[in-house]
């Protein structure tokens, strides 16, 4: 008595001085609490992974295995039996106490490395020396056997030669953009609606591609004619979807194997025994046959994240799962009560430590990039149904509480709020931000949906169904309507427009003319002239990307393949055609804009301070900037304070930033994906703001070359508002969140003290009503104060569990650059 | 020679004698787990550092 006494005191003095992580860690079930602890952690910090961390060198070696086996077979089908290969022999695991099974790699503290994408990344991978698996001299013999025999036959490799030679220097220094051309690593959507919503399993998605098969041999054997002629391709990608399906559930087999073969053999305690023979009958009902409970329903949307990730580096997780595993929450819970509310917050709990545990070997560039975890995994939580009433359901709640659990920094949530949100859910969200989660990110669900109707032609039943496709950007979940293929290189580094707009073209940093060259910037004679070089800076940055990714998505069939992708998604069963080739698909492009805000406020600079207050000339400006301010530290300052900056509500810079954005709009509308569809632009930044300081030269809003660049999205320059958070919201209110663009993130920092009890929650939600007014479609909470921040800095360990709100995900503040870490204390913390 | 079937850590699969499982306890500074690597029941075990006579 006196113990549990002693624990409750212990708690409510955690809860006091809002350590969540503590109460967290007190209040979770033993079970929770040994997985969430099992975990090897992948995110790299500050660029390298953490000690003990290794490559997995069993996919690469049984790939390329099957691979050879199959040299006369054509792409798709060549690479289904490569990745049977990998299934039928790779080592698997079951850790002790969970109840859900699979992972990439072959063991728990491994890395996936997809040795067929890219060799530039493969050389990485090789001289990643804490990294190499022991015995490491074996291991790099291996490894360099490997990429001999790649070398030159990757998917980029390949896309490399039929590129435009100018758009591949350009697109490789690095500078202007990252990601590479290829789904081989990219962020994949999913057709949910064909394989989650419990009409069918693998087996059922088998005989459908029999039944095609038999109807195509029929015509192949009858009368010629140019119609039967695609059938003979079709026929084979058939043939390699039925390979990868049946080889996925002898997969799931093998853990049924397994834990039966524990349970019968090594396992003496009952409880846990039944645990596994309850595993053991999941994976075989699961992927096979639809599931018929929360733990196989679970199971079945766990194995196609993890199929689908030993077929390509997925670096997101589009995904509902409160829509598409609530009907089985309900099922398990409510109805049959097979689990008690406990025992499902442990199964969420798993669910979400199965992604956090997920491994992905990623090149340094995009370790930087997005530090502290391996891929933005945004689950998209709430919205609407296809009819437009509230989907919200238990399982929302549910997933909001086990978050507060096991304080995972991925997956995190992003909620779709519309109207008829009950208060009850609403409430749900905010604890999870009070306790400092950094999620759910809030999205306005009706904006979005008019949105994703305005910019791609999605019918609204479609619309309705969005999840986000990486961070930020809606994708709907259908046949016709979901991007299998969303390559990160459509991402633009552009504070370069602003910078190449003042350089004639010329980029300082890595010596090179890599824009058009627009006129020399000293002899611009007022705004205008500077505007519309600016505005050419900004079709040549947006066209060299997106013609690098249109070539590679059409090319990409032919050089990478997705067989599993394909045989999970109706519109390629059905046409035989693989999924990633754009017929059959609407389209759902769009350009992420890293370092945009830092373009609107250097024009404002130059505007007010050079053409208006005629303070400098522009002969002076530029030669400052080309001095990298060095020695002009005054006039810098001056630039730095004297000169308006977004987000403080005031017309004169806000004009610009309105101008911008219908500017590129227009253009978006312009430039055409191999769909025929728009590519509209997304401003968020990931850490791309940490990434690019080297690599973006001084600009006119008094950045040097080195500082770290604005947080993201439309988010302020750090400490630049000064109004408070009411002017943020009224100056992201004056363009519009529909036609202006895809999506707009912005970053928040709240007070905790601010927003403690029954008070704060309804300070978040006046906030929360104001910013859905203003026709806003994203925000996202930091709610930490400075001095916890900096004592994490000091004692690390302590604060393992300790999460903030990056960009467009959430990451362990321990587990970033100490660089990124100075920028979040830095954003400013609003007072509602 | 010694093959891996002689094995405490092998386990047969039912309707292939020619294939099974090695399992094998794992405890590493994390987590403790049960791994299975699919092996030929006939595989050269004499090198092998985890080979349990039966």
């Amino acid at each position: 008595m006196a113990m549990v006494a002693a624990k409750q005191k212990e708690l409510k003095q955690h809860e006091k001085d809002q350590e969540w992580w503590w109460v967290a860690e007190k209040t979770r079930s033993n079970r929770l609490d040994y997985l969430r602890k099992a975990v090897w952690k992948k995110g790299a910090v500050g660029g390298a992974y953490n000690p003990g961390i290794k490559i997995d060198i069993e996919r690469p070696l049984l790939f390329t295995e099957g691979w050879k086996e199959n040299d006369r077979d054509p792409q798709m089908l060549r690479k289904a039996k490569a990745l049977a290969n990998v299934l039928e022999k790779k080592t698997i695991f079951i850790t002790d106490q969970a109840q859900l099974v699979g992972y990439g790699g072959s063991l728990p503290h491994t890395l996936q490395w997809f040795i067929e994408g890219a060799s530039i990344i493969n050389e990485e991978v090789y001289n990643d020396a804490g990294s190499i698996p022991e015995p490491k001299e074996e291991s790099l013999k291996v490894m360099a056997e490997l990429n001999d025999y790649w070398g030159g036959q990757t998917s980029i490799d390949r896309l490399g030669r039929v590129l435009a030679p100018e758009d591949l220097v350009k697109f490789m220094s690095g500078v202007i953009g990252w990601g590479v051309p290829s789904s081989a690593y990219g962020y994949a959507g999913k057709d949910y609606e064909y394989i989650l919503t419990g009409k069918r399993g693998f087996e059922d998605i088998i005989e459908e591609i029999n039944n095609r098969l038999d109807e195509a041999e029929k015509k192949t054997s009858g009368n010629p004619g140019p119609d039967i002629l695609p059938l003979y391709d079709k026929m084979l990608n058939w043939e390699a979807m039925q390979i990868i399906l049946e080889a996925c559930i002898n997969h799931a087999k093998r853990y049924a194997r397994l834990a039966r073969i524990i349970a019968e053999n090594f396992e003496s305690d009952p409880k846990r025994k039944e645990e596994l023979l309850r595993i053991s009958e999941t994976c075989m009902q699961v992927p096979a046959k639809p599931p018929r409970n929360l733990q196989e329903s679970f199971q079945l949307g766990h194995f196609i994240q993890v199929f689908t990730r030993h077929e390509a580096h997925e670096g997101s997780m589009s995904c509902r799962p409160d829509y598409y595993h609530g009907p089985y929450y309900d099922k398990s819970v409510n109805i049959d009560k097979s689990l008690i509310k406990e025992e499902a917050h442990d199964l969420i709990g798993e669910f979400m430590i199965r992604t956090y545990e997920i491994g992905l070997f990623a090149p340094r560039w995009a370790r930087e990039g997005i530090q502290g975890i391996t891929g933005t995994w945004v689950w998209t939580m709430g919205g609407v149904n296809k009819d437009g009433s509230d989907a919200c359901n238990d399982l929302t709640i549910a997933f909001m509480q086990a978050a507060r659990l096991v304080r995972v920094s991925n997956p995190t949530f992003a909620f779709r709020w519309h109207p008829k949100v009950k208060d009850e859910v609403m409430r749900e969200c905010f604890e999870c931000i009070r306790h400092g989660l950094g999620y759910p990110s809030m999205r306005n669900d009706p904006i979005l949906i008019k949105n994703a109707m305005y910019w791609h032609g999605h019918p609204i039943e479609e619309a309705r169904t969005w999840v986000h496709q990486a961070c930020m950007s809606p994708c709907p979940t259908t046949k016709h309507g979901f991007q299998p293929m969303r390559m990160a290189s459509a991402t633009a580094n552009t504070a370069k427009m602003i910078e190449y707009a003042l350089s004639n073209g010329f980029d300082r940093v890595v010596q090179m003319q890599m824009g058009p060259k627009t006129g020399d910037p000293r002899k611009f004679k007022d705004f205008e002239e500077l505007f519309q070089a600016w505005v050419s800076q900004m079709e040549w940055l947006m066209n060299i990307l997106v013609r690098t990714v249109n070539l590679g998505r059409v090319k990409d069939p032919e050089l990478f393949g997705r067989p599993f992708l394909s045989a999970i998604s109706e519109r390629s069963v059905e046409s035989g055609i693989d999924v990633v080739s754009p017929i059959g698909e609407r389209g759902n492009c769009w350009v992420t804009f890293f370092t945009w805000v830092e373009n609107v406020d250097s024009l404002a600079a130059v505007k007010k301070l050079v053409f208006d207050k005629k303070k400098y000339t522009m002969d002076e400006l530029i030669t400052a900037l080309e001095a990298e301010w060095e020695g002009y530290e005054e006039m810098r300052l001056d630039f730095v304070k004297n000169a308006p900056k977004w987000g403080n509500d005031d017309d004169y810079v806000d004009d610009i930033m309105v101008r911008c954005l219908r500017e590129v709009a227009r253009h978006s509308h312009e430039i055409k994906c191999p769909s025929g569809n728009n590519w509209p632009a997304l401003p968020e930044n990931v850490s791309g703001n940490i990434h690019y300081s080297s690599l973006v030269g001084a600009l006119p809003n008094g950045r040097r070359l080195g500082d770290a660049l604005y947080d993201g999205g439309i988010s302020p320059g750090p400490g630049l508002d000064k109004k408070g958070p009411t002017a943020v919201l009224k100056s992201c209110s004056k363009f519009d969140h529909v036609k202006d663009g895809r999506a707009f993130l912005l970053n928040q920092r709240l007070s905790p003290t601010q927003l403690a009890g029954e008070k704060g929650y309804k300070l978040w939600s006046a906030y929360m009503k104001t910013w859905a007014d203003l026709g806003l479609d994203h925000v996202q909470f930091n709610m930490v104060d400075d001095k916890t921040l900096r004592a994490a800095q000091k004692d690390p360990e302590k604060y393992a569990e300790l999460i903030v709100r990056v960009a467009g995900y959430s990451a362990h503040f321990v587990d970033i650059s100490r660089k990124t870490q100075d920028n979040i204390i830095q954003r400013t913390i609003v007072g509602l | 020679m010694t093959t891996c079937n002689e094995c405490t850590n092998f386990f047969p699969i039912e309707d292939d004698s020619s294939q099974g499982d090695c399992v094998q306890r794992v405890v590493d500074p994390k987590q403790a787990y049960y791994k299975a690597k699919p092996v030929a029941t006939d595989a050269e075990a004499s090198k092998c550092d985890q080979f349990k006579k039966k």
